[in-house]
C-alpha cells in the first residue's frame, strides 16, 4: 500500500463531495456518515464530474444523466451507466485523508 | 429493460424478446449526439452486453418483426411464420419517425433519425463541410443540428412554430435557446412553412427548400425531425384501446392495456398520470425505463415502484439542459444565473411555479442545482421565489424552504 494525502478532513462537510487531484488522477472525495470514500471523478458513462453530483445515502448520482454509483464499492446502481466506477482505499490520520491510488 | 427487470425481480419462467432490428437492444439518446459524431461510441449504446441475454436466459429474437397479435389464441405471429404463445405480452413497440409527405423515407439525400442504421447513414453524410437543412426544431432536430455543426456542417433549422419547443419551454427560454443556436452558427427559420422541395433535375436528390416567404434554402442533405408516430400497429389491429388524442396504446398507472393479458410501455403507451389527471404519452428515456420497471412489477404482482418525477435531458450547443416536472399554461417563471446566450458555459435555471410551488424546472449546465431542488418539486413545498433568484448558493435556500415546510 502506498498512502498519500489527498485532503484534510475539514475540507468537506458531511454529505459533501469534492474534487481532488492526486498524482495526476482526478478523484471524487466523499464524506458520508462521517466516513470518507474516494473514487475516480469522471463518470463511466459520459464526461461529467461526480464531484458536481448529488450525494445521498451512500450513493453518488452523476449530474449529467443521473447514473448512480455506490461510493463504498463503486458498483453501478442504475442506467445509463453500465460500468462500475473505480474506488480507492481511504483512511484518516491526524486530520488528513489518505488514499492508496497506486496499482 | 423490462426483461432485465423481470429477471431482477426473480422471474424464472420463459422470456422471449422480439425486436425487428438486427442489432442487440440499444439506447437511442446517443444517436443524435455521440453516435453521430464518432463510430467508436456505438458499442457503448448497448443496453446490455451481448452475453447478457444468454446469461439471463432471455430468448432474444432479432431482425424479425412481430406481425400479428392474436388475443383469442394468446399468441404473437412473427414475419417468418413463427407463432409464439404467451401468458402475458408486453408491447414496447416504440414508434417511427414521422414522415414528411414531400420527402418520404428513402428519398436520396434525405435522412430520418430513429434507429442506429439511420444515425450511421447520417454520420457518413456529415463528413466534409456539408450544407444541411434540419426540418423540425424539436429536441431531436436541435441535437442533430448541434452535432452536425460540431462535425463541420453548415446548418439551417426550419421550424413551423413561431418559437422553439412551445409545448415544453417557457417563451423567454425558447428565445434564449434560439439565440444560443444562432450564436453557435446555426441559421434558424421560425414560423416557416415549406412551399416546395427543389431538385436540380427530374429524379435527382433534393437540392433545397423553398419557404412560403419566397426564401430559397440550398442544401446537400436534408434531415427530417418532425416528431414520432407511435407504432401501435399490432395493438390497433388486435382491437386494444388507443388514445385518440396522442395515438398511444391506452394503459393504466400499472401499464395494463384494455386486455388483461397485455401490457404496454414506452413511446407507444399513453399512460394515466395522477399528476396530470389524464393520460399522456411521454417520449423520454426516463419514462421508458420507469415504465419497464413498473410493467415488470405488475407482471409479477410485485409492489409497484414509486412514481418518478418527470425528468428529461438534452445536450446541444455546448449545454446540458435538464427539465424537471411538466410545463403548464398557468405557471409563473423566473430565472437565476448567467444567462448570456453566447457565453462559453452559461449556467442558469428557470423555475416555473404555481403560487410559489415549484412545478417545472429548466436547468442549463446546472443539473446539480436542479437535482438538489427535486425534493421541493416532489413534495410540493411552497418556496420564496425571490430568494431563489437572489440566493448566492442554492443549498442553504433549499434547506430553509424544507425546514419552513416541515419544522422539527
Amino acid at each position: 500500500m502506498k498512502w498519500i494525502k489527498i485532503a484534510s478532513t475539514d475540507a468537506l462537510e458531511n454529505d459533501e463531495v469534492i474534487a481532488v487531484e492526486a498524482e495526476g488522477k482526478q478523484l471524487a472525495l466523499y464524506r458520508s456518515d462521517d466516513e470518507f470514500f474516494a473514487s475516480d471523478n469522471v463518470c463511466t458513462h459520459a464526461y461529467a464530474l461526480l464531484s458536481d453530483g448529488y450525494l445521498e445515502d451512500g450513493c453518488i448520482e452523476c449530474p449529467l444523466h443521473q447514473a448512480r454509483f455506490d461510493i463504498r464499492t463503486g458498483k453501478v446502481l442504475c442506467a445509463p451507466a453500465a460500468s462500475d466506477i473505480r474506488v480507492y482505499p481511504v483512511k484518516v490520520e491526524d486530520g488528513n485523508v489518505l488514499a492508496d491510488i497506486s496499482g | 429493460m423490462a426483461a432485465a427487470a423481470l429477471r431482477g425481480l426473480g422471474y424464472t419462467g420463459r422470456l422471449v424478446l422480439v425486436g425487428r432490428e438486427a442489432h442487440h437492444p440499444y439506447e437511442r439518446p446517443p444517436l443524435s449526439k455521440a453516435v453521430l459524431r464518432d463510430a467508436a461510441t456505438e458499442e457503448a449504446t448497448a443496453i446490455h452486453p451481448p452475453a447478457f441475454y444468454a446469461e439471463q436466459d432471455i430468448d432474444l429474437i432479432r431482425g424479425i418483426q412481430a406481425v400479428e397479435l392474436d388475443r383469442a389464441r394468446r399468441q404473437v405471429r412473427l414475419a417468418d411464420g413463427t407463432a409464439l404463445p404467451y401468458e402475458r405480452c408486453l408491447l414496447a413497440t416504440g414508434g417511427d419517425a414521422r414522415e414528411l409527405p414531400a420527402l418520404p423515407r428513402g428519398t436520396p439525400g434525405t435522412h430520418y433519425i430513429r434507429t442506429l442504421d439511420d444515425a450511421r447513414a447520417l454520420r457518413k453524410s456529415l463528413r466534409g463541410g456539408a450544407r444541411v437543412i434540419v426540418i423540425g426544431g424539436g429536441f431531436l432536430g436541435l441535437e442533430v443540428a448541434s452535432t452536425a455543426m460540431d462535425s463541420g456542417a453548415t446548418v439551417t433549422i426550419v421550424e413551423s412554430a413561431d418559437r422553439l419547443l412551445p409545448n415544453a419551454l417557457p417563451a423567454p427560454f425558447s428565445a434564449w435557446l434560439a439565440a444560443r443556436a444562432t450564436a453557435a452558427g446555426a441559421t434558424l427559420r421560425l414560423g416557416a412553412r415549406i412551399t416546395s422541395v427543389m431538385t436540380a433535375a427530374e429524379g435527382s436528390p433534393p437540392s433545397g427548400l423553398i419557404l412560403d416567404d419566397g426564401e430559397h434554402l440550398t442544401a446537400d442533405y436534408i434531415v427530417v425531425a418532425i416528431g414520432l408516430r407511435p407504432d401501435v400497429t399490432l395493438a390497433s389491429a388486435a382491437g386494444l384501446e388507443i388514445d385518440e388524442r396522442n395515438g398511444g396504446i391506452r394503459v393504466d398507472a400499472r401499464c395494463r392495456t384494455s386486455d388483461p393479458y397485455i401490457l404496454a410501455i414506452g413511446d407507444c403507451a399513453s399512460q394515466h398520470r395522477d399528476c396530470l389527471g389524464s393520460h399522456a404519452r411521454l417520449e423520454s428515456w426516463q419514462n421508458a425505463n420507469e415504465q419497464a420497471r413498473m410493467a415488470a412489477a405488475t407482471l409479477l404482482d410485485a409492489d409497484p415502484p414509486p412514481a418518478p418525477y418527470p425528468w428529461f435531458w438534452t445536450d446541444q450547443f455546448g449545454c446540458n439542459i435538464q427539465m424537471l416536472g411538466m410545463p403548464a399554461q398557468d405557471l409563473s417563471y423566473l430565472c437565476r444565473g448567467e444567462a448570456e446566450p453566447a457565453a462559453e458555459a452559461p449556467k442558469l435555471i428557470w423555475l416555473g411555479h404555481r403560487n410559489g410551488v415549484p412545478v417545472h424546472g429548466v436547468a442549463v449546465n446546472a443539473a446539480g442545482d436542479l437535482r438538489q431542488m427535486r425534493p421541493l418539486f416532489e413534495r410540493g413545498i411552497r418556496v420564496d421565489p425571490a430568494g431563489f433568484a437572489g440566493a448566492a448558493t442554492l443549498k442553504p435556500w433549499i434547506k430553509t424552504c424544507q425546514q419552513a415546510a416541515a419544522p422539527f
